[in-house]
């Protein structure tokens, strides 16, 4: 049975919330203000998928504030997901999705990397500066699905990362993702069938000759 | 966590020292460098860690030279571009307040300013200036380059400090080599915040002792002793198979490596520069030695 990694990378302003968004996915907690990322951070967790298969999620989280973009551009090339974080309550950050989704679109080379639009915060109701439907809008025209999350009351948390892992899968399963040598966005891991403690007990052989 | 206890009389006598030191500083600098560096080494009494900090790092002379430019920049309502910057970030940064200034864990917050008596007040206000005059030595002296728009100084310390890893603990290098872990993963946070984010607040203060004293070779040699101490040997790597395990060792370091007394005794242990001389990266590698 077939064992799949796939390389998830978070994206938006600085203080939209990616950090709390990924621990309240992987660790289920939430601490409000966390310190600001610098660079890039690293989580993951196990997904399965409907069909009994399993999913690794390498999920990469990115310092929002402009002058790491240089490092983690570098980045975006090996992720097959991407999630675009804006904060419901901040206008700019719903403005500045534009620009991170071309900032991916210029760098990543293949040919399918699969979005996913995230207006985070959404507990924050009376302060929201974006209707949903404007940014249902705005994921229309980039053809992107949308969802809205809030890591603090834990809404709508997992089934974002389950709607952009499943729309992984089902992309790779109608091969419009295709895999290719040196890149790490997807891992197909077969699982070993030879024993390695045959190769073992060679040496052994050797000897008693 | 386990503290370093300094016997009550040796703190008092490194204070007279320390004292001694401070009031005759320029002479002390000129002539006995390598006592001031080797006192670093043992640590600054707290209570004169802020004063000699100032000094250690220039602040003091930049202070002296710029007389009333801190007031005047504080009063000048600043570019917006880099107050959004800062104000976004401002709450949620927790040690940066109390580290420039440390007298006794009390640092000089602006809350603490509001809060405090006029004459207190205008104490914090002292320390405020204090302590904007290190952080200019930390940007311009120390660490330059580091917080530039590309961020190519950090980069390079990355390359470098994987070089070095490579004769100070090949086991690691080699492991993360396999496992094709870019510096820039592990040791941006490491560096550009001079582990303040990374190890406990003690640690914090005995390593920022060294660096004002010695400079960014000493963020070298800490991030080498932790390194080494995570990954160095195959015993170590045995939890650490895939590329998400060895970077989950390297984000939640072990505490026993990260105590202040294990962690500034191992890192005294290496003279790094003695080594490196004859190393292909010896030229880039100077300023370490």
């Amino acid at each position: 049975m077939a064992r799949h990694m796939f390389r998830i990378i978070l994206l938006g302003d600085s203080t939209v919330g990616k950090s709390s968004l990924l621990r309240r996915y992987t660790e289920g907690s939430f601490i409000p203000a966390p310190c600001p990322t610098v660079g890039v951070e690293f989580y993951s967790k196990m997904m399965e998928l409907p069909p009994g298969i399993k999913v690794k999620l390498q999920l990469w989280d990115t310092a929002g504030q402009e002058r790491f973009r240089c490092i983690t551009r570098s980045f975006y090339r090996n992720a097959v997901g991407v999630l675009l974080v804006f904060d419901m309550t901040n206008r700019k950050s719903f403005e500045h999705i534009i620009e991170w989704y071309h900032e991916v679109a210029s760098i990543q080379i293949m040919e399918k990397v699969i979005f996913l639009l995230i207006g985070h915060k959404s507990d924050l109701k009376s302060d929201c500066k974006i209707s949903t439907e404007e940014a249902e809008g705005l994921a229309a025209s980039l053809g992107i699905g949308f969802i809205e999350t809030s890591a603090k009351s834990n809404t709508n948390v997992d089934l974002a990362f389950e709607t952009l892992t499943n729309t992984i899968y089902e992309a790779l399963k109608n091969k419009e993702i295709d895999l290719q040598e040196g890149w790490d966005g997807v891992k197909v891991i077969h699982k070993r069938t030879c024993n390695p403690q045959k190769k073992r007990r060679k040496p052994q052989e050797k000897c008693q000759c | 966590m386990e503290l370093e206890e300094v016997p009550l009389e040796v703190l008092r006598q490194r204070e007279s020292k320390w004292l001694d030191m401070l009031n005759n500083w320029d002479k002390w600098m000129a002539k006995k460098h390598k006592k001031i560096r080797l006192r670093c080494q043992k640590g600054i009494p707290p209570s004169l860690r802020g004063r000699a900090w100032q000094y250690l790092s220039g602040g003091k002379v930049k202070l002296e030279q710029n007389a009333g430019r801190f007031d005047e920049l504080d009063l000048s309502p600043g570019d917006p571009k880099w107050l959004d910057v800062i104000e976004r970030d401002l709450h949620r940064q927790f040690p940066f307040h109390e580290m420039f200034v440390s007298r006794g864990g009390h640092g000089a917050s602006p809350a603490g300013l509001q809060r405090a008596p006029p004459c207190a007040a205008l104490t914090a206000r002292s320390l405020l200036q204090q302590a904007f005059w290190c952080l200019v030595q930390i940007c311009e002296k120390y660490l330059p380059g580091y917080y530039s728009e590309k961020l190519e100084a950090i980069q390079l310390d990355g390359e470098i400090l994987f070089s070095l890893l490579h004769k100070f603990a090949p086991v690691a290098y080699k492991h993360l080599s396999k496992q094709k872990i870019d510096p820039i993963l592990y040791m941006t946070e490491w560096f550009m915040c001079a582990f303040s984010r990374t190890l406990p607040w003690s640690s914090v203060l005995r390593v920022w002792d060294m660096f004002f004293c010695e400079g960014v070779k000493i963020l070298f040699r800490v991030g080498l002793v932790l390194l080494k101490h995570t990954l160095g040997s195959s015993e170590k790597l045995k939890s650490c198979q895939g590329q998400y395990e060895t970077m989950e060792r390297l984000r939640a370091l072990n505490p026993k490596i990260m105590q202040e007394a294990f962690l500034v005794q191992e890192v005294r242990r290496w003279l790094l520069g003695r080594s490196y001389r004859q190393h292909p990266l010896s030229n880039s590698a100077a300023r370490l030695l």
